[in-house]
């Protein structure tokens, strides 16, 4: 007899999502996926000048803010016609990777670890082989056992003050955690040092971004930084980002390793068919072939069938959605048509979730770090290839291992590797171009009456378009298709199930009153649809709640 | 410490109706007001635990934001101390990684910010719009005054940009 598990919220993720499935024999038989937030920022948009659209873009996501704003930025470039100078697509780039490190980094540490690191065992660890495994695993530059001491002193004092904050609602003790003590030790330390470095990674974005957060450098045209382009600003960001590259290699990535050393049977659950990436990090003016993480889509997990993306087959359905019926639309002719009357739960066959589901060619599309990391390997990009093949030897796990929630959780520490690595040389680059009199970084430009463009980006939780239309010099038509509604969205009108439904199916369940499996999943794709209501409301328990009925 | 370092942040996502009101009472103040030197005001947004980095720079912590407390629409709130931590344990919902939670970890990093939240109970924060409703836009101008009066208890000087001298100190006097 089938059991259905309800998780509403998902918690330790930005906004609310509620996902359901059905467990029968121990396993996930089916799954539903619920964006419980409208949006609907679109229509604040329509009339508005198209030079307010990145601004406005920019507050539709908590965390993305950055992200939204470059998507925008370019698109009504591309709907101008507007080429910006090199030092300004470098700018970009390099706040752009500013923000995949900060990014993944509190990703795994703060959002993600704790589905695989169990900080009350921390407690049990012992401190002198804590300090041991350390020195064997890890590059940190902590360690000891006064150092361990010290940490589990502050995780008990931390846990005796019953404000867990993040901690609460984790499930403790539970069977599927495997991790020896003295790791699970190791890694609640480093969560530790990760929220120190995150502190500094923020930083990068103040040097470049004018403001921080929120960012208000870019331009229609290039960017306006150009009283930060000094020696002292530039070493700095470039101190920032070496400093950050170091925690990543030395600390993240061997942490990820020994985590997955122990999880490796999740190298066999969680993945999706097909992936899509727009790619992102132009290195010259000639994209798509400039893009440093390339642009591509493959089909049914046929990686030496990689094909090049456009952007002319993305569809969004709305069948299942709680938007008015209407037929696959590509986001030049979106609607979003919210429906008048109270919005109804039919998982069944009705309509479910807030979110539209986007297809490529008719296709659900997994994006993100695995998506991108997919493509480059499947094009051979050389500053990613030899990084997932030496990975994939040190666990001892074919390639298609990658196609799972483990692979998924790697690629995102990989790409942040060669991201970090390739930074240095665009700080460079910059430098070289200042040297030799070029401090170019606006183009003018006029605003038409009439214009389309759309802004294609890979950002640190997946593939973002922006497209806009142009009327009378305002704003006609304005839609966005995010990653997280690529990843999370419901199924269409076929019944093909969203990446993140069909990710569930097969996922054992040790508990269904404690369905941690499922959190491993969903956490792996980095849920990000905050987008909208954010109150400090002191009266939420009862809005929590794991139904097992 | 000699110049502590003073931090007044807004959070809240400004598309939705009242629920931008902490960033308009920041905007407000960053417009009408000059602080001196270690005073920041800052413009939080939505971005949760991605606010640590911030946060955990600030030795005092002013926050501005809608706060649901089952109070009437209109109602202020100036939540201290025990207060704070009250409402994060009860915290266990829509946003489970956010604003409260990255206060709380600065628990872990051995360096909280004396934290002061002044607020206001909305009317709206599900309508899609800029705009403040008119009864939370009346609020703002109170915000604005729990905030100078925390700043007055800090003894922390700060003009009107029109020239006047709130405080009635000149900033260098007010060195404490």
């Amino acid at each position: 007899m089938a059991q259905r598990i309800t998780i509403d919220p998902i918690t330790r993720i930005e906004g609310h999502l509620r996902i359901e499935v059905e467990v029968e024999g121990g396993k996930v038989k089916n799954a539903w996926s619920s964006g419980q937030m409208f949006r609907g920022i679109e229509m604040i948009l329509k009339g508005r000048d198209p030079r307010d659209a990145p601004l406005f873009t920019q507050r539709s996501c908590g965390v993305c803010t950055y992200t939204h704003y470059l998507s925008s930025v370019r698109a009504v470039e591309d709907a101008v016609g507007v080429k910006i100078p090199p030092n300004a697509r470098i700018i970009r780039n390099l706040l752009h990777g500013a923000q995949f490190q900060h990014d993944h980094i509190v990703h795994f540490y703060h959002l993600h670890a704790l589905d695989w690191v169990d900080v009350v065992s921390a407690l049990k660890a012992d401190p002198a082989a804590t300090a041991k495994l350390s020195d064997n695993v890890s590059n940190a530059p902590w360690g000891g056992v006064n150092y361990f001491k010290d940490v589990q002193q502050r995780l008990q004092t931390f846990v005796d003050s019953g404000q867990l904050g993040p901690f609460t609602n984790a499930y403790w003790g539970h069977p599927a955690y495997v991790l020896p003590p003295e790791a699970n030790l190791m890694a609640a330390a480093h969560y530790i040092e990760a929220l120190r470095l995150q502190a500094k990674a923020a930083r990068m974005h103040a040097i470049f971004g004018a403001k921080n957060p929120h960012l208000q450098s870019l331009v229609v045209g290039g960017v306006t930084s150009v009283k930060d382009l000094t020696p002292d600003r530039l070493a700095e960001f470039l101190s920032l980002v070496k400093e950050t590259h170091s925690f990543v290699k030395n600390v993240y990535i061997p942490d990820l390793l020994a985590v997955a050393s122990f999880y490796k049977d999740w190298g066999g659950i969680g993945g999706c068919t097909n992936f899509l990436a727009w790619g992102d990090l132009p290195l010259g003016d000639k994209e798509p072939d400039s893009l440093f993480l390339p642009r591509g889509v493959i089909m049914r997990r046929n990686l030496a069938g990689m094909k090049m993306a456009e952007q002319e087959k993305v569809t969004e359905h709305v069948a299942r959605a709680w938007y008015e019926d209407g037929g696959p639309k590509h986001p030049y002719k979106g609607e979003t048509k919210p429906l008048q009357e109270n919005p109804q739960y039919r998982p069944g066959a009705g309509k479910y979730s807030w979110l539209k589901a986007p297809r490529y060619d008719g296709e659900p599309c997994e994006v993100g770090p695995l998506a991108r990391v997919l493509v480059a390997y499947g094009a051979g990009k050389k500053e990613v290839k030899p990084l997932v093949d030496d990975t994939l030897e040190k666990l001892g796990v074919p390639v298609q291992a990658l196609f799972s929630t483990l692979g998924r959780t790697a690629a995102r520490g990989l790409e942040t590797v060669a991201i970090g690595e390739a930074m240095e040389g665009w700080v460079m680059e910059l430098v070289d171009n200042l040297k030799n009199g070029d401090s170019s970084t606006y183009t003018s430009w006029e605003m038409p009456d009439t214009g389309m463009g759309l802004g294609l980006n890979d950002v640190a939780r997946g593939a973002l378009g922006h497209w806009i239309e142009i009327e009378n010099k305002k704003i006609k038509n304005y839609q966005y298709v995010v990653p997280s509604t690529w990843n999370l969205g419901p199924r269409d009108e076929k019944g093909r199930l969203g990446p993140v439904e069909e990710a569930l199916i097969g996922t054992p369940i040790a508990d269904p009153k404690r369905p941690l499996e499922v959190l491993r999943t969903v956490h792996s794709f980095d849920p990000c649809i905050a987008c909208g209501v954010h109150v400090i409301d002191p009266d939420s328990n009862e809005v929590y709640k794991v139904r097992a009925t | 410490m000699d110049h502590p370092h003073i931090m007044i942040m807004g959070v809240g996502c400004i598309l939705f109706t009242d629920e931008g009101f902490g960033v308009r009472v920041v905007e407000r103040l960053q417009a009408d007001y000059e602080f001196p030197e270690n005073v920041s005001l800052v413009d939080g947004g939505v971005l949760g635990i991605h606010l640590l980095g911030v946060i955990a720079q600030a030795d005092h912590l002013i926050v501005v934001d809608a706060i649901r407390s089952q109070g009437t629409p209109g109602d202020m709130y100036r939540l201290y101390g025990d207060q704070i931590p009250a409402r994060v344990r009860a915290k266990n919902s829509i946003h489970q990684v956010d604003f409260l939670e990255a206060l709380t970890l600065c628990q872990v990093l051995d360096r909280v910010p004396d934290t002061v939240i002044v607020g206001v109970e909305p009317v709206d924060i599900e309508t899609a719009g800029i705009e403040l409703s008119s009864l939370i836009q009346s609020k703002v101008d109170p915000a604005i005054d729990m905030v100078l009066a925390e700043m007055d208890r800090l003894e922390i000087p700060y003009h009107r940009r029109n020239g006047n001298n709130v405080s009635g100190d000149t900033i260098e006097d007010c060195r404490h």
